[in-house]
């Protein structure tokens, strides 16, 4: 799957190639906003990460052009001004998601996952691994066919490791996935700890193959 | 405290009261000296008319003898006798002070009296008129009784004008305290004083547009240097946050390698949420968010305690909610938000386990309180950067936001320590 990383900014834009390419996605760069609109121009791809802030423009006019043209490319902006202005005109052009800077890479990655799928799968988006089925439009997860009750955190939990598969997933990417903003006040890493602990023993007594595993002193990682 | 303009009243009131004082005897001195310079020029005609009459006349010794004696019967304030004197002695003046009954009743009266001698016929006769002179008392008295009066009306006519005088002339004055008074950094950096023409008033303005304009700039500075260091310091951090992330997926990380790694995610995620924090003041600051609509705080706090619902199951909090009023308020749904989730997560992180976190709703705000050990400073604890628990995690600022969105829409935002309780109160 192909993505186009729309970003000036050169040393973050290759770090997220590089965590990106270990995932099945192919990854390209465009520092500004003539250089992507060319390649807007040539190809399709399957997300866009787009930077508000470029040095030749609003990225916000690089989502118009995009949707002017009649492409769906899934786009999720990525941008350091977090403003709610910003987050609302962005998904009202036809943004698919918004990821506010400094982001974990983890969260990036589950991000363009759940877009992709989204967009793809449509509501035919189940996922499979082995004997574990996760139907994501209608939040349901079955373990050999038989149906596990997860919590809503303990869903998101889930979701994120499976968009971080073969990932070590920090603590503080895990606490801020569950709280959102609400992470900034909270000494939320027990918190995640207990969740994780539940998602983990919901799943081991459905005998469901042990893809999650602690890496000890880093956080947690899903096997694929 | 005093108005200045009623500060030099006492002191010319007393400066008017010595001097009026002072003026009732000299009054009372030269209206009797005049008086009585004016008597002694009545006795001295009366004295005149008698002489020339007498000679004028030429009345023989018996008849002058019949006449003295009906004289003295008549008395009419003189008297008119013969002296065993052959050389006519000087004239003389005095005053004589006399107690008279009149059926009864007696008065004491002072008279001016003039002494004279005449000759008539080659005898001295001697001349008494006495004329009847105000008493100095009764003299005295009018004069005081005329001057308090008049200090009375100096003193009522002093208040008065000074009345007049500081509604009109200190006008522009007030006018002046009244801008300060009401002047607010934040809101409305812009001040214009009233014209005055009074040179000082004036001069007290410019000086005071000069003053504020650099406290202006300064404030307007400081502002914009937050809000630009927050700005760059995002990348950065986000390329930190990254480099990070990619060093903990290196394969054979040994676990020591690995805590080192998460030691450093840890304080660097509490600097990017400082510098959020920053940059969010910064914008509340600035009047952004500008969009207003109607909002159920209930509503609100409803959504809020649902995402808190995981922290508060956790911590086996019980949450109790009074609802005494549905309060709705116009502003902005996002800092709304924002208010009433700092203050839940305030109460959320620094309850103990298995505490209560009372929430009401009246119909002029709310409030969230719960159980704590010890009250805390209330003065400083809207103030960025105070931190009254040691937790690593808060950036310090979320009393300051909240504070600042209070403020926004003019708000009160008050801390009390009440029954064991922390209790935070919005006035909406």
């Amino acid at each position: 799957m192909k993505i186009l990383i729309i970003e000036d900014e050169r040393e973050l834009a290759a770090d997220m190639v590089k965590y990106l390419s270990g995932e099945q996605y192919r990854c390209e760069v465009a520092p500004d906003k003539d250089s992507a609109m060319e390649r807007i121009g040539m190809y399709d791809y399957d997300c866009i990460l787009l930077d508000l802030m470029l040095p030749d423009g609003s990225g916000l006019s690089i989502l118009e052009a995009l949707r002017e043209q009649g492409k769906q490319d899934a786009v999720i902006i990525v941008s350091a001004k977090n403003s709610i202005e910003d987050k609302v005109a962005g998904l009202k052009i036809g943004a698919d998601d918004y990821l506010a800077k400094p982001f974990h890479l983890a969260e990036l990655s589950a991000r363009i996952f759940s877009v992709i799928r989204r967009k793809q799968f449509d509501t035919a988006n189940v996922l499979q691994q082995n004997e574990l089925k996760v139907d994501l439009p209608a939040r349901a997860v079955t373990v050999h066919d038989v149906p596990v009750t997860l919590t809503r955190k303990e869903f998101d939990l889930l979701l994120l490791f499976l968009g971080n598969r073969n990932k070590v997933i920090s603590k503080s990417a895990l606490a801020e996935h569950l709280s959102g903003d609400l992470a900034d006040m909270m000494d939320s890493h027990d918190f995640v700890y207990a969740h994780v602990k539940n998602l983990k023993r919901k799943l081991t007594e459905a005998n469901y193959g042990n893809y999650l595993t602690t890496v000890y002193g880093a956080g947690y990682k899903w096997k694929a | 405290m005093r108005k200045l303009l009623n500060r030099p009243l006492p002191y010319f009131a007393l400066y008017a009261l010595v001097l009026l004082a002072c003026s009732i005897p000299v009054y009372y001195l030269v209206v009797d000296r005049i008086w009585l310079s004016e008597l002694d020029e009545h006795n001295h005609i009366i004295k005149h008319r008698i002489e020339s009459k007498l000679s004028e006349t030429a009345l023989n010794p018996q008849e002058l003898e019949q006449m003295l004696s009906i004289w003295k019967v008549l008395e009419p304030g003189t008297t008119l006798e013969l002296t065993e004197n052959t050389i006519a002695p000087k004239d003389s003046l005095y005053t004589i002070t006399r107690t008279t009954d009149f059926g009864g009743e007696m008065e004491t009266d002072r008279f001016r009296g003039l002494l004279s001698y005449f000759e008539v016929n080659g005898q001295i006769y001697q001349l008494r008129t006495e004329t009847n002179v105000e008493e100095a008392d009764e003299t005295l008295t009018a004069i005081a009784f005329v001057t308090v009066l008049f200090f009375v009306l100096l003193l009522l006519g002093f208040i008065l004008l000074n009345r007049q005088i500081s509604k009109h002339v200190w006008n522009p004055f007030y006018d002046t305290l009244q801008r300060l008074a009401t002047f607010d950094l934040n809101r409305n950096p812009e001040i214009r004083f009233e014209k005055s023409d009074i040179e000082e008033f004036e001069q007290l303005n410019s000086e005071l547009e000069k003053l504020i304009l650099r406290s202006v700039s300064t404030y307007r500075q400081q502002k914009e240097f937050i809000e630009n260091a927050s700005h760059e310091l995002q990348t950065p951090l986000a390329v930190l946050r990254s480099k990070l992330e990619l060093l903990l997926q290196q394969e054979y990380l040994s676990e020591e390698q690995a805590e080192l790694i998460a030691g450093i995610s840890v304080p660097l995620s509490r600097v990017s949420r400082i510098n959020k924090n920053l940059l969010l003041l910064a914008k509340i600051e600035n009047q952004q968010f500008g969009d207003v609509e109607n909002v159920s705080v209930l509503e609100v706090v409803n959504d809020s305690l649902e995402l808190l619902e995981g922290h508060i199951s956790e911590k086996h909090i019980s949450v109790e909610k009074h609802v005494l009023e549905e309060l709705q308020v116009n502003c902005n749904r996002t800092l709304l938000e924002m208010l009433i989730n700092n203050l839940l997560v305030n109460a959320v992180v620094h309850s103990p386990a298995n505490a209560t976190i009372i929430i009401e709703l009246e119909k002029k705000g709310f409030s969230i309180a719960n159980s704590g050990k010890e009250a805390l400073a209330p003065t400083k604890l809207f103030e960025r950067f105070v931190r009254s628990s040691q937790s690593d995690q808060s950036s310090g600022l979320g009393l300051a936001i909240a504070k600042e969105i209070c403020d926004r829409y003019q708000w009160s935002i008050s801390y009390a320590f009440e029954n064991g309780k922390h209790v935070f109160s919005i006035q909406m």
